[in-house]
């Protein structure tokens, strides 16, 4: 699918910043400048559309509204007004995501990613991070070097971790997913068990990282 | 038309209303009075002798009067009726007197209808007309004609004098007694006049009538008036004291910012080579300047108990995310770890989405702000939408536990925080106190194990 990103905002300056920011990121991004040029256009040619709400010529809810009739593209409203019943009203006319002005490239781009990444946190039997492959159904785990020997234990966090690659996760979660309440329910006791999944997960064992104050997090992959 | 005037005149119609109807009556039943009198007077003529000459000389009769003088039957006296001509007819309505005139054909369509007496009145000609049937039925003389001269009475001046002057008396007593209640209505009206001016005199009309219950309402509306215009001004004042403290608190960020423009300015002019880190004080200020402006934002709201106007399911997974990412760029350039950690499960909960989204993102932004480089962040929402907690954990220098009371205090005056803590944690902190005090959550300060501070955002269910 292309990278076409379309970018309804009506101040050039922001505009041209927004633009170069995309760009730079690797997406196509179309600028229109009024919602009477927004109107025509189809939003199922984008793979996100990025809305300012306050428009020459129309308001960006009508926008939104219009958009979504025939299509579920994700939509990231740019709100300059701190109000609680624009933004409200946007995520329920079916925004995914808002940003208030002003922002960072940075924070517009995360935003972006996180629209993007959405879809596709539906569970699956087979999780992949990097040249870790997980299967959930035979419970084996592999890396570039081969089947990995994982304890249940073991297996069950880094299944875990891996279902929310890229987020971390707490000890606590950890604990309450992996550990049975009975026996072996502490903390001090997860972090014996991540220092034996490093050692075998070998080269890969860097992409399990400590989240400070957070707990562990598995990261990698596409 | 004043309302003297027009009470006077509606009073003086009304009573000449009143007198025409009741001389019409009377005029109708004298007129009824009259009409039996002369038929009953006609009829005992006739039977006094009367019909004895009309029928010797049908001709001739009634010219006979002196005669008719000299032998005056008993019976009413004739003064007291109308003057009037008789003529006599036979049972065919024909008379022998060849001065008489036709029978008038309403009275004999009357008679024929089996009336004794048939009347009709002519106001065009003048004069009225009554047939009286004998109580015998042949001869000449068996029906009389009488015909007398003058208007109907009900037009004459004997009814209409005596309603006109009626009308006039009524005139003059309406407008004397019209008088003070006249004048209790202009008071009124000049009281109700002062309203809205300077002048704090209430709106009073003695008495007890309808006009002093008016009085008393346009009293009630002029205090409402009096309370609303105060209110007003006290929020035009508030407004104007926020828009200065509010340009006082911009300009201070600006002025920073424009120092660490200027000087990034005049180090490239000299020939230095500026690595990143030097714009991070610039970076840092205008994101500073940005929180500042929706704090503000938060701080009026919160400040006119527009806390809670917007109560809608919040997705608090969503909303950690975007408070980390939104901070996440000025992190990076203080090379600070700011991490994020939410259940795989949403956590939905009713509030105020801006209000909330501020004070997560002012603890947010403390904990970085403070913190020194190679520092950590870590923002992590735990439990479920019965309970949960939002800890914001950071190994910066914390908060003495002596202050830590007094930054959390759920009310306060935003003036007086701004002014304490300037360009501080004060009004952050105290924003997310308010805010977590108006969602019913409890705002906690403690020491993060290891060093730092932690503060939770919990709500115990």
């Amino acid at each position: 699918m292309s990278n076409r990103i379309l970018l309804v905002e009506d101040d050039v300056a922001l505009g041209q910043q927004v633009v170069q920011t995309l760009s730079q990121a690797g997406f196509d991004p179309h600028w229109v400048q009024d919602g009477d040029a927004a109107r025509g256009l189809d939003p199922d040619d984008y793979r996100v559309i990025v809305l300012d709400l306050m428009l020459p010529g129309t308001y960006g809810m009508d926008l939104l509204k219009r958009y979504r009739v025939k299509s579920e593209v994700p939509v990231l409203i740019l709100s300059a007004r701190d109000d609680t019943a624009d933004k409200i009203r946007g995520l329920k006319l079916g925004a995914d995501d808002y940003v208030t002005k002003p922002f960072f490239p940075e924070e517009l781009l995360a935003r972006i990613q996180a629209c993007l990444r959405r879809p596709n946190l539906v569970g699956t039997e087979r999780l992949v991070a990097g040249a870790i492959q997980i299967d959930l159904q035979r419970r084996e785990v592999s890396n570039a070097e081969g089947t990995l020997s994982l304890t249940p234990v073991e297996f069950e966090i880094l299944a875990l971790l891996a279902r929310r690659k890229g987020s971390a996760v707490t000890r606590e979660a950890l604990v309450d997913a992996a550990l049975d309440p009975a026996h072996d329910s502490s903390r001090r006791t997860l972090d014996v068990h991540i220092s034996r999944l490093r050692s075998k997960l070998g080269e890969d064992a860097i992409q399990l990282e400590t989240v400070w104050g957070i707990g562990y997090r598995l990261s990698g992959g596409a | 038309m004043k309302l003297r005037a027009r009470l006077a005149v509606t009073l003086g119609l009304a009573a000449i209303s009143l007198l025409v109807l009741l001389g019409w009556g009377q005029s109708r039943w004298q007129s009824r009075i009259r009409v039996d009198a002369l038929a009953e007077a006609a009829v005992h003529r006739m039977e006094s002798g009367g019909r004895e000459r009309c029928e010797a000389n049908p001709e001739r009769w009634p010219r006979d009067r002196d005669a008719r003088r000299r032998r005056r039957p008993p019976g009413p006296p004739e003064r007291t009726l109308p003057r009037h001509r008789v003529f006599a007819y036979d049972a065919n309505l024909i008379s022998a007197n060849p001065d008489s005139p036709a029978f008038p054909p309403d009275l004999a369509r009357q008679l024929k209808a089996g009336d004794d007496v048939a009347t009709q009145r002519s106001p065009k000609r003048r004069r009225t007309e009554i047939a009286v049937r004998m109580p015998w039925n042949e001869g000449p003389c068996a029906v009389l004609l009488m015909r007398s001269k003058g208007p109907p009475p009900w037009f004459s001046a004997a009814v209409l004098m005596p309603a006109f002057l009626v009308a006039l008396v009524v005139i003059l007593v309406a407008l004397l007694a019209a008088g003070p209640m006249v004048r209790r209505i202009r008071q009124l009206t000049d009281s109700v006049r002062r309203i809205g001016s300077d002048s704090e005199e209430p709106v009073h009309v003695e008495g007890n009538d309808e006009i002093a219950e008016l009085g008393a309402a346009f009293e009630q509306s002029r205090r409402t008036i009096e309370a609303q215009l105060a209110s007003l001004r006290e929020r035009e004042a508030a407004l104007r004291n926020y828009i200065a403290n509010t340009t006082h608190d911009v300009m201070l960020p600006l002025s920073v910012l424009q120092g660490h423009l200027a000087s990034l300015q005049q180090r490239i002019e000299a020939g230095d080579t500026l690595d990143a880190k030097a714009f991070v004080p610039s970076l840092e200020e205008s994101q500073y300047l940005g929180s500042l402006l929706h704090n503000l934002n938060a701080v009026a709201r919160l400040e006119a108990h527009e806390g809670l106007s917007h109560r809608d399911p919040i997705d608090l997974n969503r909303l950690v995310e975007r408070v980390v990412d939104r901070h996440q760029p000025i992190a990076k350039r203080k090379q600070i770890s700011l991490d994020l950690a939410v259940p795989e499960t949403t956590i939905e909960f009713p509030g105020d989405l801006t209000l909330l989204e501020q004070a997560l993102g002012n603890i947010v932004q403390n904990a970085i702000r403070y913190n020194r480089a190679d520092g950590h962040v870590a923002v992590i929402l735990e439990g479920s939408a019965n309970q949960w907690a939002l800890r914001v954990v950071d190994d910066g220098p914390g908060i003495a536990p002596a202050d830590r009371e007094r930054v959390v205090e759920p009310s306060f005056r935003g003036s007086e925080a701004r002014t304490r803590h300037p360009h501080g944690m004060g009004l952050g902190l105290h924003i997310a106190s308010d805010v977590a005090d108006r969602h019913g959550l409890r705002l906690a300060l403690r020491d993060t194990h290891g060093g730092g501070l932690t503060v939770e955002l919990i709500h115990a269910g």
